[in-house]
């Protein structure tokens, strides 16, 4: 097991209260497996994975309870320090704005070279010739002149490429790309997750993808967890879970999405809006919205059941996953 | 075009939006342009949808505003019922206008945050007064809450308390407030979540039929334009380059960006991974300041030869189709269309389009 996520809880202090913006998240990936994370704005997605990494602001956020645990070790037990060795050598974060993640005023060669010069304590020049092999490792052509230019002089494709040749600097274990491909065009967003799943699988790298996309999903992912209002509400094998959902969250992002290949009528909107995180509902959290809801739906808050058929690693967070799942 | 259209209301023809590059601060010198539009011809019938899709940069938003007259042509025309809009100004402007709407994409910046949601769903009523009494606005503009699913008696907030999808229904309240015959619609759900994305979609097709809206939807998503659209066009870089209705473009394409784009586009079930096969673009579009000669396709494209860089190819039904009838005889702007992108060297894997999804089920 690689990455051991267990019980993780986040809050964030705000002026209208306490945001309870992870409430209890779990989730295993495995060396060379791929975890997409599927939700919606303020699901809790991306802060999981930013307490994950350890680049959470604090304050206002708060990790309040549960263990990341990467090859064994509890990360959130760990000073500062050895934290930050951590980071960048063993895992690795992409984000989706390529633009305001890299140094404006630095030519793009050196910031790549940076990675060897401080982790590695490598000389500038080495550094600068690994670096020019990073960007030929991820197609950038003429990679030699281009390591002089500046990121402004690259497109948002090529942009990304350079995020990922900087987290696959130091060849980490793990990588979490945070909507790696949401700012770019469709024709680009296919060559960028071509490449990512190609040195993932040459590398043997775990990879955790942070997405809204459905699509993108489906096109990569070996297992899903689906986050609503801080909670994984539904996880289970990608195949399993696009023939038939076990949560009607689930079920509703399904049927809501317009497809290429099936030009339906009228699209299956979900009724009303995600929560606030300073005021989830109680008991299950999307019983509001949800067509199934019953009287203990308002109470009690679902654990997530295990799913037994046709695979024991499924789970769904609804007290009627049973009759979701047959539809 | 493709078709007839029974009853045009907008008929655009050969639209071009040039801007001017210019060096020096004294004496200033036009030294190049960007051609964002570059000659775009198309007619949109009554009641009906007409898609547009393309990527970044491809000049669909300029076209949408000069629908709405935000932005004067270079040259071309555009005829509303007739009338050349581009050429309009004054009183008969304004009379026209009234009739064409336009519906923003951010609807975080697309409304004024100090005004309430009556004053911005009302305020057509104050530019074009004719078109409700005084007295009777109130009551109109809490109609037009009710009919984009608002509660009226909110007509007192503003716009920063409602979330995303709420705020898209103000911006398409004001858009209905004139009752105008043509929407225009700029991306108008891309900023929304999923979830909320289905409700605005639903809630566009449900007023076109209710309102006989004509709607100009432009969007990059092309799974949203396909269900909503009745017709398609292509851009890419400040072209159509392949028009016609839904099922001609995505189940028979005949251009190869949009084979390739269609390609790119991930289908939401895993099964689809196995017999799929993706047209991998090589590169980036090029810059609209420095368009290729010829077909501006080309440099991306894997079937270029020659021919294709002396001969700009004509948007028109491609010769060995328009004998033969059937899907693939739509308006395709490409010397060498085919059904399958056939002839591929470029590296990485080749293509049979027909393979994937399998079409509906």
């Amino acid at each position: 097991m690689l990455l051991d996520v267990r019980d993780l809880h986040v809050e964030f202090r705000t002026r209208d209260g306490v945001a309870r913006a992870v409430n209890g998240v779990s989730y295993r990936v495995d060396a060379g497996e791929t975890l997409a994370v599927l939700g919606e704005s303020g699901s809790g997605k991306s802060v999981t994975a930013q307490a994950v990494m350890g680049i959470l602001d604090t304050p206002p956020g708060r990790i309040t309870g549960g263990e990341v645990l990467f090859r064994g070790r509890d990360l959130l037990k760990l000073k500062e320090d050895e934290r930050r060795r951590v980071r960048g050598a063993e895992m690795a974060m992409i984000f989706q704005d390529a633009l305001s993640s890299l140094n404006p005023v630095l030519p793009v060669g050196d910031q790549l070279g940076e990675m060897f010069v401080v982790h590695r304590g490598m000389s500038r020049k080495d550094a600068r010739a690994r670096a020019v092999e990073l960007m030929d490792r991820v197609r950038i052509p003429a990679a030699r002149e281009r390591a002089k230019q500046y990121p402004h002089q690259f497109s948002g494709g090529m942009r990304q490429r350079i995020m990922i040749a900087m987290a696959l600097a130091l060849e980490p274990a793990l990588i979490i790309a945070d909507e790696p491909t949401t700012a770019l065009d469709v024709t680009v967003q296919a060559q960028v997750m071509d490449l990512l799943a190609e040195l993932r699988r040459e590398y043997r790298m775990g990879l955790i993808l942070i997405t809204h996309d459905l699509g993108v999903v489906a096109d990569v992912a070996d297992r899903i967890a689906v986050m609503y209002a801080g909670r994984i509400v539904e996880s289970a094998p990608v195949h399993d879970l696009y023939g038939a959902p076990a949560h009607p969250y689930t079920r509703g992002l399904l049927d809501s999405v317009p497809r290429l290949d099936l030009k339906g009528r009228e699209l299956h909107a979900i009724k009303g809006l995600p929560p606030g995180l300073t005021h989830i509902p109680p008991g299950c959290a999307f019983h509001p919205r949800c067509p199934m809801a019953r009287d203990v739906c308002r109470t009690d808050v679902p654990p997530l059941y295990g799913v037994a058929e046709p695979d024991a690693a499924r789970g769904s967070a609804c007290h009627f996953w049973r009759e979701c799942l047959d539809g | 075009m493709a078709e007839p259209i029974t009853e045009p209301v907008l008929e655009v023809d050969g639209l071009v939006k040039h801007y001017p590059l210019t060096r020096g601060v004294l004496f200033r010198k036009q030294v190049g342009a960007v051609r964002a539009v570059d000659g775009v011809d198309f007619a949109l019938g009554r009641g009906e949808t007409l898609g547009i899709v393309g990527e970044s940069g491809c000049g669909k938003s300029t076209v949408a505003r000069m629908l709405v007259n935000l932005e004067r042509p270079t040259a071309g025309s555009i005829r509303y019922r007739g009338e050349d809009i581009t050429r309009l100004s004054g009183r008969a402007l304004k009379a026209v206008r009234r009739n064409i709407q336009m519906v923003f994409q951010d609807p975080y910046t697309s409304l004024n945050p100090r005004m309430t949601v009556g004053d911005i769903v009302g305020e057509p009523y104050d530019i074009h007064p004719e078109a409700a009494p005084r007295g009777d606005r109130r009551r109109r503009v809490q109609e037009l809450l009710e009919v984009v699913g608002l509660n009226p008696e909110h007509v007192n907030r503003y716009p920063h308390q409602f979330s995303g999808g709420q705020r898209q229904r103000i911006g398409i309240a004001r858009g209905l407030a004139l009752r105008p015959e043509v929407i225009v619609a700029d991306e108008p759900v891309s900023a929304l979540d999923v979830s909320v994305q289905a409700q605005v979609v639903n809630l566009m097709d449900r007023l076109q039929s209710e309102f006989d809206l004509a709607y100009v939807f432009i969007a990059h998503d092309l799974s949203v334009v396909r269900h909503i659209s009745d017709r398609v066009g292509v851009m890419y870089l400040g072209r159509i380059v392949e028009t016609g209705t839904d099922t001609e473009i995505y189940d028979h394409p005949t251009h190869p960006y949009t084979q390739a784009l269609l390609s790119a586009v991930p289908v939401p079930d895993p099964r689809a991974r196995e017999h799929r096969e993706r047209i991998i673009l090589s590169g980036d579009v090029p810059s609209p300041t420095d368009v290729p000669s010829g077909c501006r396709f080309r440099t991306r494209c894997w079937k270029a030869r020659e021919r294709c860089a002396v001969e700009d190819p004509a948007l028109a039904v491609p010769e060995e189709f328009r004998a033969a009838g059937g899907p693939a005889a739509h308006a395709s702007a490409c010397h060498f269309a085919a059904t399958a992108p056939t002839g591929r060297s470029a590296p990485g894997r080749a293509v049979p389009l027909e393979g994937h999804g399998g079409g509906p089920g």
